[in-house]
């Protein structure tokens, strides 16, 4: 189907009314990857998705769907997990699957073969024929997952899909998500839980009060924050002073020091050369960082940045008002 | 789009007629009206025999309330023997033989039986005469109150009511503690009347037979019409086959509503269900939303088309079977409906109001259920176009007293109306210039309505707009509340 790019968001912007959802959005997910949407609450990822659906238009901006605008299609070509989960209660699970498999193109002999491979899959076959008021919330959700999946996709979107799961459902959907991407499908799922999007993303796209506040890969996430070793020494020796000309920068924190981590340089770095100073170390732990880390110092940043403008903005209204 | 319109309509019509109440409503409606029409007799059936009972010094009052009510029981049984002979007021061999066997002294019910009535079909006798079990009605008391009973042939009854003819003071007093049946006060009322007609015709010697004379003698009022074109050389008297294309127009746009009014819920229901299951991005990214629409409102029409086959074939297999014993004058005006219903003139504006109507209202429906997520909502929006859809069987009354009158030409062509009043005025054969515009400004406001409803439905769907939004919609209209 071509290398085009399964979507691309050139400076979108959405309002409702009077406030605005995402601002100026830039990002593409390149074919074959899986691409973490990550954000608090409220930040605008689900607009986003709506908007790369063709759902929503945005105000201001451009979004497209494997090359162009999207259409049905383009549409054809992606597998829509909504964030609002719903199903038709009075039909069964295959019914449902099979429905909507239909509605994306697939014959009814394929789309009723292809309900009944997923459902085994997912060990739902024995509620194959069950009405979904009949299945719990965590097997309804494995459904709607499924609806998404029933037309082999090319491209899948998943907003906020492990919300609602129990663990195991949630590495069972892991798993799947694994499945697809070895199929060939590119992926891009929301989530506020960052462990998702650390166990299976090869670029983040994070997303605060409507902008975004980081797109890259892992490592420059982790990049983003800096790690850091903590060294524990005893009889008051300073660390800090000592460990200076080595290129180190180390802050005491408690009972022990914290050595910030440039890029080039490892935790062993830190320690050998707090061996070499003669340092009576009692104490080596490093800092694994982690995605939490990054992103709630990402968010802060941008709620600060919200807040920083948000009063410029309420100054120069006044000064207008002034003059 | 056909085929996503289709699975879309595929679905939803599955989904309505798998469901129990769809059948419970093809099934019940029937039977309802069946019940609503028969209720009458069963309820005459069902009403115990009142007793009453006359004091008279003489037996000239009595006798003429027992002529009378004789007279009342004669009525309904030629009825049953004959409705549309007894309606027409024409002869029948049926009724010449009831008549003759009552001019021979048999009783109302012998007389009956030797007509060919099934005395089964008979019915009971709602009132009967007994003796008066006192002389005065000082002691009437504790038999009406029902302290005391009377005997009859039934055992002990309680005394329904009591005449005291009073000759000295001329007065008649009819007493009773029901004071809401009057079949028996006007029996006495009817009897008295007529008596006091005999002593004055007698008065001055005129027979009564003079009376009956002037009855026979009447001419009757025929009513004709005017024929055009092929027919001019026809018949001129109002037939049947006159009458049916109104009957057949009324009975349409009765329909028309009836279907609009059943089915519409169906359009309410299912919206307000996808709306709150929160299923419609799902959709949206498979299917165009007018698309969605259009396979909703084809669905809801083929439910109404099932409901109308259904009874249509019902109605007439249950014609079929009964066909020996649907009388020839019976069997005549429903022919004659029946090529009034299939009369093109009348089939396909009908046809055309039917579709058009299903989906001006149709649309609006679908469009104010994606705004509601519970029926509670929605009946606060639904009240306005209830009360627009009840106007037209209003004027349905007027139609039948005179379907030219101005209202319902004026009431046509508001394109609201114009789908069920339509249907009325064709047989009164309006110009086809006005025919042709009604159905245009009909199918020009559906349109809009459709486009304005795609906005509402893509509103209430992806934007999630709600019941409030509408109230805030309506207050920025009103001056000075724009800025709330």
């Amino acid at each position: 189907m071509g290398e085009e790019l399964p979507l691309k968001m050139t400076g979108a912007s959405k309002w409702f009314g009077s406030f605005q959802a995402v601002r100026n959005l830039d990002f593409e997910v390149p074919q074959g990857s899986i691409v973490g949407f990550l954000g608090p609450n409220g930040a605008g990822k689900s607009t986003s998705l709506r908007m790369a659906l063709g759902v929503l238009s945005p105000d201001r901006g451009q979004v497209s769907l494997f090359g162009g605008a999207p259409n049905l299609e383009s549409l054809k070509r992606v597998g829509f997990l909504p964030e609002e989960r719903g199903l038709y209660k009075k039909m069964s699970a295959r019914q449902i699957i099979t429905y909507f498999a239909r509605l994306k193109g697939m014959t009814n002999s394929a789309a009723k073969a292809r309900a009944d491979e997923l459902l085994d899959m997912m060990g739902l076959s024995e509620f194959a024929r069950a009405r979904v008021t009949k299945l719990s919330k965590g097997m309804a959700q494995k459904v709607q997952i499924l609806s998404a999946l029933a037309h082999k996709p090319e491209f899948l979107i998943l907003d906020e899909p492990f919300s609602g799961l129990d663990p195991v459902n949630q590495l069972a959907l892991e798993e799947l998500i694994v499945e697809e991407h070895k199929r060939g499908a590119t992926i891009i799922f929301s989530t506020h839980v960052m462990e998702h999007a650390e166990r299976l993303c090869e670029k983040i796209v994070m997303m605060a009060r409507g902008r975004k506040v980081f797109d890259g890969g892992l490592d420059d996430a982790f990049a983003a924050l800096g790690r850091a070793v903590h060294i524990g020494v005893s009889d008051g020796f300073d660390l800090g002073q000592a460990i200076a000309p080595s290129g180190f920068e180390a802050t005491e924190e408690g009972d022990h020091w914290r050595v910030i981590l440039k890029p080039q340089q490892s935790s062993q770095d830190a320690l050998r050369a707090a061996i070499d100073l003669g340092a009576p170390i009692t104490s080596f732990t490093p800092q694994e960082a982690r995605l939490r880390d990054v992103f709630v110092s990402l968010v802060s940043e941008a709620e600060a940045q919200d807040l920083t403008d948000t009063l410029a903005a309420d100054a120069a209204a006044q000064e207008r008002d002034a003059a | 789009m056909i085929r996503s319109t289709y699975l879309v309509a595929r679905r939803d019509y599955l989904g309505y007629v798998t469901a129990w109440g769809f059948w419970l409503g093809l099934l019940f409606t029937p039977v309802i009206l069946g019940i609503f029409i028969l209720a009458p007799t069963f309820a005459q059936n069902a009403q115990p025999t009142r007793y009453y009972t006359v004091i008279e010094q003489g037996q000239v009052f009595t006798d003429a309330l027992r002529q009378e009510m004789s007279g009342s029981d004669e009525q309904m049984v030629r009825m049953i023997l004959d409705p549309l002979a007894v309606t027409e007021r024409r002869s029948s061999d049926v009724l010449d033989t009831f008549d003759t066997a009552r001019e021979a002294g048999a009783s109302v019910e012998d007389a009956f039986e030797a007509a060919g009535g099934n005395p089964a079909l008979l019915p009971r006798r709602d009132f009967v005469e007994v003796d008066p079990p006192v002389s005065s009605s000082a002691e009437l008391a504790p038999f009406l109150l029902g302290e005391t009973l009377i005997e009859t042939p039934e055992g002990p009854q309680p005394l329904f009511a009591a005449i005291v003819v009073n000759d000295g003071t001329r007065e008649i007093e009819y007493w009773s503690e029901n004071l809401q049946a009057r079949t028996l006060i006007n029996a006495a009322r009817q009897a008295e009347h007529e008596l006091q007609l005999d002593r004055a015709l007698a008065a001055v010697n005129v027979s009564r037979d003079v009376l009956e004379s002037a009855r026979e003698a009447r001419r009757d009022v025929k009513q004709q019409r005017l024929r055009m074109g092929e027919e001019a050389n026809a018949e001129t008297e109002v037939t049947q086959a006159d009458q049916a294309p109104f009957i057949v127009s009324i009975m349409m746009a009765f329909s028309l509503w009836f279907l609009i009014f059943s089915v519409i819920n169906y359009l309410l229901m299912g919206t307000i269900e996808e709306r709150s299951n929160k299923i419609f991005d799902s959709l949206l990214t498979s299917v165009k939303l007018p698309h969605l629409l259009a396979g909703k409102l084809i669905a809801v029409l083929l439910l109404a088309l099932t409901l109308m086959a259904f009874w249509g074939i019902g109605s007439g297999l249950l014609t079929w079977f009964v066909r020996d014993n649907i009388p020839a004058d019976v069997a005549k005006g429903l022919s004659s409906l029946v090529v009034a219903a299939t009369n093109p003139a009348l089939f396909i504006p009908a046809l055309i109001s039917f579709v058009l109507g299903y989906l001006m209202y149709g649309s609006l429906f679908l469009a104010l259920g994606s705004l509601c997520d519970t029926i509670q909502e929605a009946q606060t929006l639904m009240t306005p176009l209830f009360v627009m859809l009840m106007a037209p069987l209003a004027m349905l009354a007027f139609a039948i007293q005179d379907a030219e009158s101005a209202l319902i030409e004026i009431m046509a062509w508001v394109p609201f109306f114009t789908p069920f009043l339509l249907i009325l005025r064709m047989p009164t054969e309006p110009p086809v210039w006005e025919v042709f515009a009604q159905l245009g400004i009909m199918a020009l406001t559906t349109l809009i309505i459709l486009h304005l409803a795609t906005r509402v439905y893509r509103a209430g769907a992806v934007h999630g707009a709600g019941v409030n939004d509408v109230w805030a919609f309506f207050g920025k209209l009103v001056p000075g509340k724009s800025s709330a």
